[in-house]
């Protein structure tokens, strides 16, 4: 019990210390000073025995010297004017013919942290870095940054820091590595340390002769540094390519991040390190220590980012060990998502599925959100997984998958039938209030297709007095406003007495005013109410688009190696805006003069179909001047052209030319087929009508316009 | 960069801090302490903790956590590596690193912490050079520092210091200058009961023990390179030569250490060394059971198989065994239904067996025939795999050095007989993993 007796102990040891029998006997006094650390180390305060401590601090004894300093380190600042007494001894054993108590004395003179004793320690300082063993000029180097950190404002002297960086050309390579360390510290103020062309190649050139800590430094420095020529980047890539294959994942890290940084101008150069790194980082992957692999699946997420493909035959190396922990596990699963293709597929999904059922709840959940994710491309079967697991009727199983589905349906609306089916009974097994929300939406929005949905609602309607969540109370008021609309008969009688309820009863403003609101449009009339409520559901055509966009090595490059993808939680979680408010209907009006419209949705195969089948019969060429749009990625110009009501169908992938944009809608069916430098519009209409015809052109040129300017 | 360092063991209690920069409060684990009461097992505690002034990144190695605190941006592979290197050092001094082993040992630990990190940088993390600064306890220098009053600190600068190479100190002498590589293989396997193999690999390490005067530079080729798979060096192999020319070229570290550690797999031919015919049967509503097993070397290129011993997990309906070994000694553990059979060496000429009778529970339901049968095994002067050692020279040197190698097979997990579905799919599962952690 470290906490009590300590004063008993403390009063204990001060006796030892300075009975006179003890001090003259040099084992008996070391072992007396042992006890001290040791009750320090406890956590005991034995501050008071400062005293007695500096006295024992004037021995030959090195070991004594160093127990004595771990003490005086720890408990300067609260005695400075005590402190002064030891500045004496620590400066004599500065002359000491041994180079070990030298630096001894140099650490600690600096480890004392008190600015009052700055005076007296400059000057041993500066004799340390002319001293003549290396081990002396290490620590002279970083007390200079440690004077440094305790008066930041003071400056240091410039002859000092011209004194540092002629050290950066040292002999001994941890002294040029401290030099760095010292500088960087001492000039933060002015950007670190100066990087120029001389010092850049001094440093890569005795990159070899440092030890792992000292290469990642120097390589982290160097970060700043932008080469001249691209003759003088590529002699340094070459330099460093092989530490870019470190057995040490540290070093390769930061290797990497300098290749990225100095390669910022050159993509194919950072796309052929990305490669060659790839493999170090799987080994890290596969490290014996958990924290490695946790680390280097994180940066492995940020690669995939920008390569999505590139460990794609190395999926199985993410699959989860039993014993792993749940931070890696949740991490490889999103990696696993990121490398789902049509031949790994199969095998993903079945090792995703043995995960589901891990005793860890969050490790299950996140499963089987990760196969919800897979779902957007490959929907058939992991709706059958999903399914399969309601089976279970275990209760956070339940919940993960409601969850998933509703995620689900709001991107691949054509699931939305197998979804349907599947909901049916699971009310039962759900607890939690995220699950019972999921499931509230989702029966508020496909509930004419769900024969029991008034049912389920009326057991919730019942029982909502002793509902304790108010998100579920509010959800299941806008899912039986949704119900009534569409199975008024079933829906009227218990629609009233949950508004009733609402209005009349609860306590809460939210809920109160979300009631009235309901109320007062039902006052409106139907339509009204099925405009507000039913307003937008999720995009058909959002249904094309798989996979995330590939982005820019450079919007990444930044944070490799640093504690960003550690900390930041899964990469993006995405949060699908669902139509959960009620204002969303009204958002949607339409500007364009000409009224295009998106639903009914084609589906992709119809539009195949239309497209062959009207090819033959006439086609409209128009050439549009319109700024490249080449660069902008089809997600932007998707989004931008379901804001005029344009379905984008489908295209080509982004770097092949001609690019094509297969794009519909629906007053009149048309399609662009667009190149470089002025795009190309292939129009197919039906029937022909060269008004509509003209305003559809000009609608499409404002969107590209919009969308090169901003890119601009 | 690290600013301190805390030791947290399994209950929550900090043992032991060590501050660098200046001193931060104990208070700043609390963040840690929730953390680990929300992780469900302790491994689960995340690795990297933000709090609202530092980040904790923390790395838990033999049931010990120990953070450290950070209070800038850092690389954290960077601090995730120095913390084990840290443990590594502590496992190092004291064989072990335990939460008592670092108590006793406090005052070293203090040592070796002051000379790993100075204002937070790494400075003497190489184990070669730290023994030099601080001498590792042992049970003799403890006695006789007593004795003598003498310390556990070098006087001497240690040389190593001013060494190009940092995994060796300057100025080695030796009069018999010898280097010694031993080249061992465990190989895990699991074969039917017809005798083929479901799975077959072989973890194999080549540890040294150099001793030689001066700057040695050795080079070490091996007949059939190729066959490695998935090698991890000590850091002193120069990689771009094993790229390039499959040619282990290194300046050796002073003593005992591990030059590379490999895995073969099953692709590349695992040749079994052992077979076994074994033939359990009961018989419906008899109380007897009739055990039958045989042991045999194959393909083992003439070197003989020793230290053999087998055991099985005999069904649960089994009372007793009694068998008949045709040499060796056998023990049945009624209680626990293991049955183990202590060979000894396998006489090609004469094959070892084990035949009798067991004696079943009455009334009890026909047991599983199909047992696991687990093989422990030595076979001295071979390796499994085939791979050998061409050749060892030195250079930069001008003496002879004696030079050995040494090859042992072990088996490690190695099952024979079919097991019943259950076991085949749970050893698939395991393996799988297995497969998964290698990769």
């Amino acid at each position: 019990m470290p906490y009590l007796g300590g004063e008993e102990t403390v009063r204990e040891l001060r006796r030892a210390l300075s009975n006179p029998n003890v001090q003259s006997d040099p084992l008996r006094y070391r072992n007396t000073i042992l006890k001290v650390i040791r009750t320090m180390s406890q956590g005991v305060d034995v501050s008071g025995l400062f005293s007695e401590m500096v006295k024992a601090c004037a021995t030959v004894d090195v070991v004594q010297k160093k127990l004595v300093y771990v003490f005086l380190c720890s408990y300067a600042t609260l005695n400075p004017e005590l402190s002064l007494l030891v500045i004496n001894s620590l400066r004599k054993d500065c002359q000491d013919p041994n180079p070990m108590v030298r630096s001894l004395a140099l650490r600690n003179m600096t480890n004392l942290r008190l600015p009052s004793l700055v005076e007296y320690v400059e000057q041993p300082l500066t004799a340390g870095l002319r001293d003549r063993a290396a081990c002396v000029r290490r620590v002279a180097v970083l007390g200079w940054a440690k004077l440094h950190n305790l008066q930041p404002s003071s400056e240091i002297d410039a002859v000092v820091v011209n004194e540092l960086y002629s050290l950066l050309r040292d002999p001994d390579p941890v002294v040029m590595v401290n030099c760095l360390r010292a500088l960087e510290e001492i000039l933060k103020e002015e950007g670190g340390v100066a990087i120029n062309k001389p010092i850049t190649h001094h440093l890569l050139n005795r990159l070899k002769e440092c030890d792992i800590w000292g290469q990642c430094e120097v390589l982290r420095v160097l970060q700043r540094y932008r080469p001249q020529s691209e003759d003088e980047l590529f002699d340094i890539l070459s330099l460093l390519d092989s530490f870019l294959v470190s057995p040490h994942p540290p070093v390769m890290a930061a290797t990497l991040s300098l290749f990225l940084s100095v390669s910022s101008s050159l993509p194919a150069v950072s796309l052929a390190a990305l490669e060659r790194v790839s493999g170090p980082l799987l080994a890290a992957c596969g490290s014996g220590s958990r924290e490695m692999r946790f680390a280097a699946v994180c940066h492995i997420q940020l690669l995939l980012r920008s390569v999505p493909g590139l460990l794609g035959v190395h999926y199985k190396r993410f699959f989860c060990g039993y014993a792993e922990p749940a931070y890696i596990k949740e991490r490889k699963m999103q990696v696993l998502v990121e490398l789902v293709n049509d031949e790994n597929v199969a095998m993903i999904l079945d090792e995703l599925k043995g995960y589901c059922t891990d005793v860890n709840t969050d490790t299950a959940q996140a499963a089987i959100s990760a196969i919800g994710r897979i779902g957007r491309s490959y929907s058939d079967r992991c709706l059958q997984i999903l399914t399969g697991l309601l089976g279970l009727k275990q209760d956070h199983i339940t919940s993960a998958v409601v969850q998933t589905m509703r995620d689900l349906v709001w991107v691949c609306p054509q699931c939305s039938d197998t979804v349907c089916l599947a909901l049916e009974g699971c009310e039962e097994t759900l607890q939690d209030i995220q699950g019972r929300q999921a499931l509230l939406w989702l029966l508020g929005v496909y509930g004419e297709r769900i024969s029991s949905a008034p049912y389920t609602l009326e057991v919730l309607i019942d029982g909502v007095r002793s509902e304790a969540s108010l998100g579920i109370k509010m959800e299941l008021l806008t899912a039986t406003m949704r119900l009534f609309l569409c199975r008024p008969a079933e829906t009227q009688d218990m629609l009233g007495r949950l508004l009733h309820y609402c209005i009349e009863e609860t306590t809460d403003m939210c809920m109160r005013d979300q009631a009235l609101l309901y109320y007062r449009l039902l006052h409106c009339g139907i339509e009204e109410t099925r405009k507000v409520l039913q307003g937008r559901r999720s995009d058909p055509s959002l249904g094309v688009l798989i996979g995330r966009p590939t982005k820019p090595v450079s919007q990444w490059a930044r944070c490799f190696n640093t504690l960003e993808p550690l900390s930041q939680g899964a990469v993006e979680a995405e949060s699908a805006s669902r139509g959960n408010s009620s204002t969303d209907g009204l958002a949607s009006s339409i500007t364009a003069p000409l009224s295009l419209s998106l639903s009914p949705a084609v589906s992709p195969e119809d539009f195949e179909h239309l497209w062959l089948q009207r090819q033959a019969l006439h086609t409209e060429r128009e050439c549009v001047r319109c700024p490249a749009v080449l660069h902008c990625s089809p997600q932007s110009l998707q989004a931008a052209m379901q804001l005029v009501n344009i379905q984008t169908l489908a295209f080509t992938p982004q770097h092949t030319l001609p690019w094509r944009v297969y794009l519909y809608t629906h007053t009149l069916s048309e399609d662009g087929q667009e190149e470089e430098e002025g795009i190309k519009v292939t129009l197919n209409q039906q029937p022909r009508d060269d008004d509509a015809l003209r305003q559809f052109l000009t609608v499409l040129t404002t969107v590209l316009n919009t969308l090169s300017s901003e890119k601009d | 960069m690290i600013h301190s360092l805390f030791l947290i063991n399994a209950s929550g209690d900090i043992f032991l801090e060590k501050h660098w920069k200046s001193v931060v409060s104990r208070s700043v684990c609390d963040y840690f302490f929730e953390a680990q009461e929300r992780a469900t097992e302790p491994e689960n505690v995340p690795p990297v903790i933000p709090t609202p002034h530092h980040y904790l990144i923390s790395v838990l190695r033999h049931h010990i956590y120990f953070v450290a605190v950070i209070q800038s941006e850092v690389p954290p592979l960077f601090v995730i590596e120095f913390l084990h290197r840290v443990v590594d050092t502590f496992q190092d001094y004291f064989g072990v690193c335990t939460e008592a082993a670092i108590k006793d040992n406090v005052v070293v630990v203090y040592e070796l912490l002051e000379e790993m990190l100075d204002n937070g940088f790494p400075l003497a993390t190489e184990s070669n050079i730290l023994k030099e600064l601080i001498k590792p306890p042992t049970i003799l220098r403890t006695m006789v520092n007593t004795i003598t009053g003498s310390t556990n600190v070098g006087e001497q600068l240690p040389t190593g210091q001013l060494s190009v190479v940092p995994w060796r100190r300057t100025g080695v002498k030796y009069t018999n200058n010898e280097a010694y590589f031993d080249v061992v293989e465990e190989i895990d396997a699991i074969i039917d009961k017809s005798g083929s193999t479901i799975t077959a690999e072989i973890q194999g390490v080549i540890d040294a023990c150099v001793k030689l005067t001066g700057m040695p530079d050795l080079t070490l080729s091996f007949m059939n390179p190729r066959l490695l798979d998935d090698v991890s060096f000590h850091p002193c192999v120069r990689f771009k030569r094993w790229e390039a020319e499959r040619i282990l070229s290194f300046i050796p570290p002073d003593g005992n250490f591990r030059l590379l550690s490999y895995h073969v797999s099953s692709q590349n031919l695992v040749a079994i060394p052992v077979y076994v015919k074994h033939n359990i049967t009961f018989r419906e509503g008899s109380s007897q059971g009739r055990f039958d097993l045989t042991l045999g070397p194959k393909q083992t290129m003439g070197k003989a198989v020793e230290s053999v011993l087998v055991s099985s997990q005999l069904p649960r309906g089994v009372l007793n065994a009694n068998l008949n070994p045709s040499q060796g000694t056998y023990t049945f553990d009624p209680v626990t239904k293991l049955l183990t059979w202590d060979v000894g060496k396998i006489n090609p000429q004469k094959l070892p067996s084990l035949k009798g009778t067991m004696s079943l529970q009455a009334g009890a339901s026909k047991p599983d025939e199909n047992p696991t049968i687990n093989i422990q095994f030595k076979i001295q002067q071979m390796a499994i795999s085939g791979l050998k050692v061409n050749r060892l020279d030195m250079y930069g040197e001008k003496y002879k050095p004696f030079k050995g190698i040494k090859y042992m097979t072990k088996a490690g997990k190695f099952q024979a007989g079919l097991p019943d579905k259950w076991t085949l799919e749970y050893i698939k599962t395991e393996l799988l993993h297995k497969e998964i952690r290698i990769n």
